[in-house]
């Protein structure tokens, strides 16, 4: 067999380097071709990461048993010999920027699952990676010098299961670079400035939104094929809104990273939500971040729920080790006993505050005309339980009010304490607060709630400063909301409305409360609706698909409103025709729908379905080891037609 | 170390008093006062009565048994509970810790139920495990003393728990009078019920409170508490307990598609109608295990999106204004004329925390209402007419329906749906039970056949009526301590371990949980027994492993794991049976006591003792074979209580 000259560059020559040539036959397989090239660079190093990659084919020569010939390599062919693994940046969900290697010869799916190994995420199926927007300004080039993580030397282990070493996996553990990556990673990041927020792209409109998805990776081929260079920057991203099996002792960073993923979707408006629902959503992003802030990492992200279960069970060893003057404090409840100014808003009254002795007793409060008739009758006896209390707060005014509204059978008598101070204040704001809980002084609770309001107020002290991103104590209430409502109200405004929203979520643990904004978060209307941009068959305008764990929406573009909804479990089958790039889906009862994208591929869309199909059968195989196969047959296969029989069994 | 002893017997003394002002109590009453007072700081009263007097007066001869019964049973079984507590500080000493006890206590009753006496009296003569090394003197003197201040404290709490004498309205016309305990759920309160109603089990039986001034009613939700609302009704008020069935209780989790595309139901109704019946049926059954499981069985639960206009009736005025009103799981929405539907716009008429929702009835008439089908939102502790409750108004039932519903989800969430699960495993378990019992009773040749008989009859004769063991007390001369054995009746807890099963009779099925149905299933043969079993419900399949055989809930509690396989004829998973059949007469229902039973072996209360440790929410079950072991002071309140009962029956 005649021999010939085969091109092959190699990179790790240095650019400049001339390709060289090696004499080969077309019998020879790819091991020998990559054998002759080591022997003629004479560089002794480790290649068994390098791979052959065919430029104009756009291809991985990966089977090093096949021969030239039957990978059609010929004398004309130009080849790269590379490494399969490059440094890759990557965009986490929280905003930072992580460089670390990335497989770039397997599938796109392959190399998430790569990813995610490395960075102790659970479930890799449910992310994904997308293309970033392009940044408009070609200026701020010099203005990258952005905080980068390295992670870059971390080896990626083949090993599923993780060794814990510090509260953190084996390879964290490393050193300190590594060790703060991983607090990167598992805590999560402080508020940014509202400006910054304001700065970042907004999806204005649900076009915009349509564009997001336009910018998802091929998941069934390799990111050399997508065109991604070493060291071009990519974003990590939840792309199924279907988090399964989310278990806080081992999903320390899958919970933070969605957790941030939440947070930027409130804060950018990607999801809508009402006045209310951001006043919560702001106030357990202040919980968090103190909490994350204050807690050890270790502590606050592993053993979070084990050092509560211990404080538990020593709490309950202490009760039965207790001497008997434990016993005796259990049974005589602490008091508060102070003067305050107690006003009661009645119709046709201009009575003003006016000052009583009053005495917070288990969960209410009796006042007395005088601290001398404190041993007498009271004039009333207020229950809290039950009742709903609200601040009444401007520190720069000096006023510490706390508005009552205590249920009765005629109604709610509504009832002001006004205190004198905020040291006061905290204290019978803490005790109202547990009383309406029906907790009393005595509850455990107690300190950290009037520390708790402490905070707050200094918080509101410190808010018409200079806005910072979030330290110890101070935060801008600005950098809790969107834009939207960062224009609608002053912090002075926010600021009471937040707090007020805080109340109820005080007492929450960090896991409990980043849990908490989770649900919140799926709880809304829109949650987990992916947009896309279609044109329906039969029709002559643009409208837009919703693709959402359970169902497919069809939305006016116009007006915005749904026009059908239709489900997977009434799914019989979809198939695309890649000629005309055109996805047709037939439901029960003989429906049928057919629609080409606008803007995306059909394979993103054709995607997206088959993965949410995927994801409902999940449940069942409880195995932890993720059934791939199954996996790449349901998303990334490019076979014509498609029949999902049992995955719209497994739906229902 | 000594004024921790002298504040031990200051304690002591201080419980002694107690008791001792108990017993005055009881004595110097002219009507045998429910001994539900043992606390003065209690606060007590009874619902659907004036006062606790006339409550008294005003009771029917049997109810009055019935409730004596009740209060015996949970006074003998506390006194029973301390005393033996006491006897096995006292017995297995020092070294007997807490946690230890309930291991060893599981050990005898597995040991008892597999009918091996021999094993038992080894498992009972096996002490608990020993420590490795003697404990000092000091120490064990440490350990008796926490042990004690435990008792004591336990004492104590078990003192402060408010209890309520509650008159239930059936449907029938009829009513029932019962005790309920603070700590009780109304799942619990039902399960009273239907062992006293003999009603099927079904899911759809519910607790409802009804307000005559608002012209309310609500179904109480199966995880509240009954206790609390209560004592918050007016001292004069008309507000009624009705126990009665619900068919909108549990509708969403039948039919949820109903509930969840509500929207396409209106649209596709005609389509609905043209498809074979045996089609819809079918697929809805697979609608419903999907949408169950969908919306249910996250972390979230996903809310109805209902949407539609309303009428509210507006603050402090006559008038009625509609309103287009959006449900989120934060609260109550409407949008304001003239903006849009976005989240941003919506305005929040109310949250869900502090309120709970009401039917409404005649609303027209009362209010000038555009419909009767209204409901209104208000704070439990409201009784009248309020600027605080929140009046709407819908077109029609079915959109009434709707919104309550999706109003009760958002409100309630996950635990509604763990309510309906519990609801179908009592009502399967109940209808598996009559199944079973019918079988058994008819191919089974029971001992003593005749007298069951005839107390079947007797139960028919007037079905209303409890002619359980109190009952028949007043044959019996203030009864020594030994004849306590049949007098208890069913404890008024039923989730409570039942007492032992007779053996090899076929009543003893019905001390388990599910008993209501024994009168029926004692007569002897007839198969058209006159309750039709229910069908299964759709998650029957999962959940018999649950409850059949049907262990007591505290055994289960130990772990499901030590309990003897169930062997696989249905027959054989019944508890084999016990060594005493010492209950049979209270199973029976039958006048005279039965032949001869034995005391049963000793070592057997031990082994039903729940401790605090496991159980430290309901009190301890009726203790029927440990009379010797009652502490003296509890049975000489029993004579006490039975006293004064002989001295009522014998003044008209």
């Amino acid at each position: 067999m005649a021999a010939w000259d085969l091109t092959v560059t190699v990179e790790d020559l240095g650019p400049d380097a001339p390709p060289l040539q090696i004499s080969v036959t077309s019998d020879l397989h790819i091991g020998g071709v990559i054998l002759k090239l080591v022997e003629q660079t004479n560089l002794k190093r480790d290649w068994s990461d390098h791979a052959l990659w065919w430029e104009q084919k756009q291809q991985w020569l990966l089977r090093t048993g096949w021969t030239l010939d039957k990978c059609g390599v010929h004398a004309d062919a130009r080849l790269i010999f590379t490494p399969q693994h490059k440094p890759l940046r990557l965009g986490l969900p929280n905003g930072a920027t992580l460089k670390m290697r990335a497989c770039f010869s397997s599938p796109v799916f392959r190399t998430v699952m790569g990813i995610c190994r490395v960075l102790n995420l659970r479930h890799p199926e449910e992310l994904s990676l997308l293309r970033p927007v392009e940044e408009k300004k070609k200026k701020k080039d010099k203005d990258s010098s952005e905080e980068l993580y390295d992670l870059t030397d971390v080896p990626l282990t083949a090993g599923s299961v993780q060794a814990l070493y510090n509260g953190m996996p084996a390879h964290f553990a490393d050193s300190p670079k590594t060790e703060a990556v991983y607090k990167m990673l598992s805590v999560s990041l402080p508020s940014p400035a509202p400006e910054a927020i304001a700065k970042l792209y907004r999806p204005a409109s649900i076009v915009d939104k349509t564009h997001i998805h336009t910018r998802w990776l091929d998941s069934s081929r390799s990111l050399m094929q997508q065109g991604i260079q070493e060291n071009d920057k990519l974003g990590l991203r939840f792309k199924y809104y279907t988090f399964h099996d989310m278990d806080p002792k081992y999903d320390a960073v899958r919970l933070t990273q969605l957790y941030e993923q939440a947070r930027w979707a409130i804060l950018l408006e990607d999801i809508d939500c009402t006045e209310e629902e951001m006043m919560l959503f702001g106030a357990l992003q202040y919980h968090i971040g103190k909490q994350s802030l204050s807690q050890d990492m270790v502590s606050s992200c592993q053993g979070m729920d084990d050092l509560e279960s211990a404080l538990k069970s020593l709490e309950v060893k202490m009760v039965g080790d207790g001497n008997s003057t434990d016993m005796l404090d259990n049974m005589t409840a602490p008091e508060l006993n102070d003067h305050l100014k107690i006003f009661r808003p009645k119709r046709l009254t201009l009575k003003g505050y006016k000052q009583y002795w009053c005495k917070f007793q288990e969960t209410s409060i009796s006042y007395y005309k005088s601290k001398e008739d404190r041993y007498g009758e009271p004039i009333q006896q207020l229950n809290l339980k039950g009742c709903e209390v609200a601040p009444d707060v401007n520190v720069a005014g000096q006023k510490f009010c706390i508005k009552l509204l205590i249920p009765a059978p005629e109604g709610m008598n509504e009832i002001y304490l006004r205190c004198e101070n905020e040291k006061q204040y905290s204290q019978w704001m803490a005790a109202c607060k547990l009383a309406s809980k029906g907790l009393t002084l005595l509850d455990s609770s107690y300190q950290s709630e009037v520390q708790n309001i402490q905070t707050f107020l200094s918080m509101q002290r410190s808010s018409s400063a200079a806005p910072t991103s979030q330290t110890d104590e101070s935060i801008n209430t600005h950098s809790l909301v969107s834009p939207r409502y960062q224009k609608k109200y002053k912090p002075k405004q926010l600021t009471p409305r937040i707090l007020e929203a805080y109340q109820n979520i005080a007492q929450l643990s960090l896991t409990s409360a980043i849990l908490k904004f989770l649900q919140i978060w799926q709880a809304l209307p829109d949650f987990g609706i992916s947009y896309f941009m279609v044109r329906f068959k039969g029709s002559r305008k643009d409208e837009v698909l919703g693709i959402a764990n359970n169902r497919l929406i069809r939305i006016d573009l116009g007006v915005g409103d749904v026009v059908k909804t239709w489900r997977y479990s009434n799914m019989r089958q979809w198939n695309v025709n890649w000629d005309i790039r055109q996805v047709a889906i037939e439901f029960d009862g003989n429906i049928n729908i057919a629609f080409g994208c606008v803007n995306a591929d059909c394979k993103v869309v054709h995607e997206y379905i088959g993965g949410y199909i995927f994801m409902s059968t999940r449940a069942r195989q409880q195995s932890d080891t993720l059934n791939e196969e199954l996996s790449e047959h349901k998303t990334a296969t490019h076979r014509e037609k498609k029949n999902i029989p049992e995955a719209t069994n497994g739906g229902n | 170390m000594d004024d921790i002893d002298a504040m031990f017997s200051d304690m002591m003394q201080e419980m002694d008093l107690l008791t001792q002002s108990f017993e005055a109590e009881t004595e110097s009453a002219p009507l045998p006062k429910p001994p539900s007072i043992p606390a003065p700081q209690e606060m007590n009263f009874s619902i659907g009565f004036t006062d606790l007097n006339a409550s008294l007066h005003d009771l029917e001869d049997n109810d009055l048994d019935a409730l004596m019964a009740d209060l015996v049973a949970d006074i003998s079984a506390t006194e029973e509970k301390f005393a033996t507590e006491r006897d096995t500080f006292k017995g297995s000493a020092p070294v007997a810790q807490i946690p230890s006890q309930p291991q060893s206590n599981f050990n005898l009753i597995a040991s008892t139920d597999t009918s091996r006496p021999a094993t038992s009296s080894n498992s009972i003569a096996a002490p608990p495990p020993p420590p490795t090394s003697k404990p000092s003197k000091e120490e064990l003197e440490e350990q008796m003393k926490a042990d004690k201040i435990k008792l004591a404290l336990e004492k104590l709490k078990e003192a402060k728990v408010k209890k309520l004498v509650v008159k239930v309205e059936i449907t029938d016309g009829s009513s029932k009078t019962l005790m309920v305990d603070e700590r009780q759920t109304v799942r619990d309160v039902m399960d009273n019920l239907f062992e006293k109603t003999h009603c099927d089990c079904n899911v759809d039986w519910s607790v409802c409170e009804t307000n005559p001034d608002l012209q309310t009613e609500r179904a109480f939700e199966d995880h509240e508490n009954l206790v609390e609302p209560l004592s918050t009704w007016t001292r004069d008020t008309e507000n009624k307990v009705l126990f009665q069935e619900k068919k909108d209780k549990y509708e969403v989790f039948r039919n949820p598609q109903n509930f969840y595309m509500w929207k396409k139901d209106k649209k596709s109704l005609k389509d609905m109608k043209d498809k074979d019946k045996e089609q819809l049926l079918e697929s809805s059954c697979l609608v419903l295990h999907f949408w169950v499981q969908e919306n249910f069985c996250g972390a979230s639960v996903i809310v109805p999106d209902l949407e539609g206009i309303l009428y509210l009736k507006e603050d402090g005025k006559k008038s009625w204004r509609q309103r287009y009103f959006l449900l989120r799981a934060s609260g109550l929405y409407y949008s304001p004329k003239g903006k849009t539907k976005a989240s941003r716009d919506l305005v929040c008429l109310v949250q869900f925390d502090n309120v709970n929702v009401y039917y409404c009835k005649e609303y027209r008439i009362k209010y000038k209402a555009p419909t009767d089908h209204c409901f209104i939102l208000k704070h439990p502790q409201i009784q009248k007419e309020s600027q605080y409750i929140k009046y709407l108004c819908c077109d029609d039932v079915w959109s009434m329906t709707l919104w309550v519903t999706g109003i009760r989800i958002a409100k309630y969430g996950k635990q509604l749906y763990d309510n309906y699960k519990a609801a179908v495993r009592k009502a399967a378990g109940s209808a598996t039970w009559a199944n079973r019992t019918i079988q058994t009773s008819s191919n089974a040749s029971t001992p003593s056949p005749t007298p069951k008989a005839k107390a079947a009859n007797g139960h028919a004769s007037h079905p209303a009526v409890e002619t359980k063991g109190p009952g028949n007390q007043t044959s019996f001369p203030p009864p020594p301590p030994p004849s306590m054995e049949i007098l208890p009746p069913q404890p008024p807890d039923p989730m409570l371990p039942p007492p032992l099963p007779a053996p090899s009779s076929t009543t003893k099925v019905n001390k388990f949980p599910p008993p209501p149905q024994f009168p029926q299933s004692s007569i002897p043969p007839p198969p058209t027994d006159d309750l039709p079993p229910p069908p299964p419900p759709p998650e029957d399949a999962e959940q018999p492993p649950d409850f059949l055989p049907p262990p007591p809930t505290s055994m289960t509690s130990y772990g499901g794991a030590a309990l003897p396989p169930p062997p696989p004829e249905p027959l054989a998973s019944l508890p084999p049976p016990p060594p005493a059949p010492q209950n049979f007469a209270s199973a029976g229902g039958a006048p005279p006591p039965p032949p001869p039973p034995p005391p049963p072996p000793a070592p057997a209360p031990a082994a039903y003792q729940p401790t605090n440790s496991v159980r430290k929410v309901a009190p301890s079950p009726p203790q029927r074979t440990t009379p010797q072991l009652a502490a003296p002071s509890g049975g000489d309140f029993m004579s006490e209580l039975m006293t004064a009962m002989q001295k009522k029956r014998s003044q008209p």
